[in-house]
């Protein structure tokens, strides 16, 4: 069975979110779990690093479209940052970043959050 | 004057030559366009121009422009290639811009497009000169506007086949992970996920229908608003899949929701459950192919919930049954689990429920050392209800069992208590009586019952007396009493019409008249032997038809 690993850690105001192995159907739950902790936590600025995610299907990409609107609801955000490039060509293919900000690291997506 | 024109001509060269070698080393469709632009700017001196090249079904698209506007490139209207001669929106927007100088420009396999451009600086007409340049241009361009159309098109075909491949790999992916859940709510997420992630969707239901009722299983729909949409519509008609043009028009109240697709999830062409989606947040419209995936999801998923909630319907039988079982074996505890022995009666009793737990009741109760109170009844109705009620009885004749009442008396009693507890007209049909083993005396009531049979030198005797069935209503007659000498050899035959009904394969019933002519015809043997002899004749006759009534019988013989 494929391992994924997800595990938080704030910097200032902002949640980042680290991902590990690989995102798909089954493990999409443990991404939710992490996102509905931080909604009740009231933490909408959400930084998710895919630095050590090698793959992700279209069940992961889901759990992302199903909490993007809560965050924004509540003026926070969803942004990506450090991806592989096989991982972002799957963003790309299905449209993503007409929706979401894709950062090369992770310290500039948290600057975004700053200047807003 | 000839050295004039042989610079002009050497320029036109060199431009050409240039040209040539640019367009050629690019695949990419706008820097050809706009190279071919610049060129012919660079040439005429003009400010303006467009090039228009058939897109799908024949429509011109504006591919490059320089020189204009946004707002003006907006105006540019749709039109057909086959009516760029007579379009009239057309010919208006040339005219505004001034765009004067056309030149259609064809390849291998037909006509491609137009080139467009506007008045020159200097206002001078373009020369014939000027013609010949631009066709020798566009001759050259019109090969590398060819491959790299073909470029684009087999990017497009790559981006279509990745994005084909995502989905198939989703779908394979879904399909190992559904076959292994069992909770309904999680397969309802991955299948969501699985489509908000692949198309980019944030208003989003899935529902399922099962009984007449639908659950929603997923929704960021206002729910105060979709529950009397859903409540409104026959969701089970929903057959197939619905577009926003088909929404629009026949399910207003959805369309007023913001539902712009509606996949059924079917499982053998019944509809199970239904997928809505909202609008796509890049605003694109649903593709057959989308549908095609959201149509595969579904009913990957469909039969995945089915089979969850066929899993937990058989877990919750289980239970059910579990508990029945409990059920039965208390009742069964009820019952007298063993036959009291006396001097002058020998006494035999069968019990059996047609379901885990019946309504059928008997008792054999010890009043004193020469008295014995013996008891039949059937509760209307069978199964659960039937047994709560016999369960009460019972209760009550152990009570009132202590009372030493006489029998007449203590059968108003119980049926004031009984009365008192039933409700919805239930009632139960009740005989008893209490044998005196020093007298071999029999006083009984009968309580609306089957008349117990009562055997003596070949001759039947019904025992009749008592009164209403219990529990119809308090009691406003009073029940009487009967009593008898008994006699050795007397045999006793109570029973439920469990026996007189029971029903062969045809509905044709076991019958008074077989039970009497049997009690007539039982020469001797033990009151077992002859409980066995009736229930081995009931067994011959319902030839293996299940048991429909719970069966009681207790035979009794005087020694």
């Amino acid at each position: 069975m494929a391992d994924f690993n997800v595990s938080a850690r704030g910097v200032g105001s902002v949640n980042v979110l680290e991902l590990k192995g690989y995102l798909d159907a089954h493990t999409a739950p443990e991404l939710e779990k992490a996102f509905n902790k931080l909604i009740d936590d009231k933490s909408f600025n959400v930084v998710v690093n895919f630095k050590d995610l090698n793959y992700i299907s279209s069940a992961g990409l889901g759990v992302f479209m199903a909490y993007v609107e809560t965050m924004r609801e509540n003026k926070g955000d969803i942004k990506f940052s450090n991806m592989k490039e096989n991982v972002f060509n799957i963003f790309d293919l299905l449209g993503f970043p007409v929706l979401y900000e894709f950062y090369k690291d992770e310290t500039e997506a948290l600057e975004k959050f700053k200047v807003q | 004057m000839q050295l004039t024109d042989n610079i002009a001509a050497l320029r036109n060269l060199s431009a050409l030559v240039d040209f040539a070698n640019l367009i050629n080393s690019s695949l990419d469709l706008s820097f050809t366009l706009n190279n071919i632009l610049f060129t012919c700017f660079g040439k005429f001196q003009t400010t303006k121009g467009v090039i228009l090249l058939a897109g799908s079904g024949g429509v011109l698209e504006l591919k490059a422009a320089k020189g204009f506007s946004n707002q003006a490139l907006e105006e540019f209207p749709s039109v057909k290639i086959d009516e760029y001669d007579s379009d009239n929106a057309l010919a208006e927007f040339k005219s505004k811009n001034r765009l004067n100088f056309c030149r259609d420009f064809n390849s291998s396999n037909g006509l491609k497009g137009y080139i467009l451009l506007g008045e020159r600086l200097s206002k001078k007409e373009y020369t014939p000169e000027d013609y010949d340049f631009l066709n020798t241009i566009l001759n050259i361009g019109a090969t590398a506007i060819d491959n790299s159309l073909i470029v684009t098109e087999l990017k497009e075909l790559n981006r279509e086949l990745d994005a084909k491949v995502n989905q198939l790999s989703s779908l394979f992916d879904l399909s190992k992970e559904f076959s292994g859940i069992l909770k309904v709510e999680m397969i309802g997420k991955l299948l969501l996920y699985s489509i908000i992630g692949q198309l980019m969707v944030s208003k989003y239901a899935v529902i399922t229908c099962r009984q007449g009722a639908f659950t929603l299983l997923e929704n960021k729909f206002p729910p105060d608003k979709l529950n009397p949409v859903l409540s409104g519509t026959d969701l089970l008609a929903i057959t197939s899949v619905l577009k926003k043009e088909e929404i629009n028009k026949d399910l207003e109240s959805f369309a007023e929701l913001g539902v712009d697709l509606i996949v059924p999830m079917q499982i053998k062409g019944n509809t199970k459950g239904l997928i809505m989606l909202g609008q796509r947040l890049a605003g694109q419209a649903y593709s057959k192919s989308d549908i095609e995936y959201i149509a595969s999801v579904g009913s990957l998923a469909i039969i995945s919930i089915e089979n969850a909630l066929l899993f937990q319907e058989t877990l919750e039988k289980q239970k059910l049954e579990k508990d029945l079982e409990t059920a039965r074996n208390i009742q069964k505890n009820l019952l007298p689990k063993s036959v009291p022995k006396l001097n002058s009666f020998e006494i035999a009793a069968f019990n059996n429920s047609a379901r885990q737990v019946g309504g059928d009741y008997y008792d054999l109760v010890p009043l004193s050392k020469e008295e014995l109170l013996f008891a039949i009844g059937d509760v209307s109705g069978k199964g659960v209800p039937a047994a709560l009620l016999m369960a009460n009885v019972q209760a009550f004749l152990k009570s009132i069992c202590k009372q030493k009442m006489p029998l007449n008396l203590a059968s108003n009693f119980i049926n004031d208590l009984v009365s008192e507890n039933t409700t919805n007209g239930s009632f139960i049909t009740f005989f008893w009586g209490v044998l005196n083993d020093a007298t071999r005396e029999l006083t009984y009531v009968n309580a609306g019952h089957n008349p117990p049979l009562l055997i003596r030198n070949n001759e039947i005797k019904k025992l009749r007396t008592g009164g209403m069935i219990l529990g119809v209503m308090a009691t406003v007659i009073p029940y009487n009493s009967e009593t008898l000498q008994l006699e050795k050899g007397d045999l006793l035959i109570c029973f439920t019409d469990g026996i007189t009904e029971a029903m062969d394969p045809d509905f044709k019933e076991f019958s008074d008249e077989k039970l009497e002519e049997m009690a007539l015809n039982m020469n001797g043997g033990n009151p077992s032997d002859i409980l066995n002899k009736i229930m081995e004749e009931v067994k011959i006759f319902t030839k293996g038809a299940e048991q429909s009534d719970d069966i009681t019988l207790i035979v009794i013989k005087v020694n």
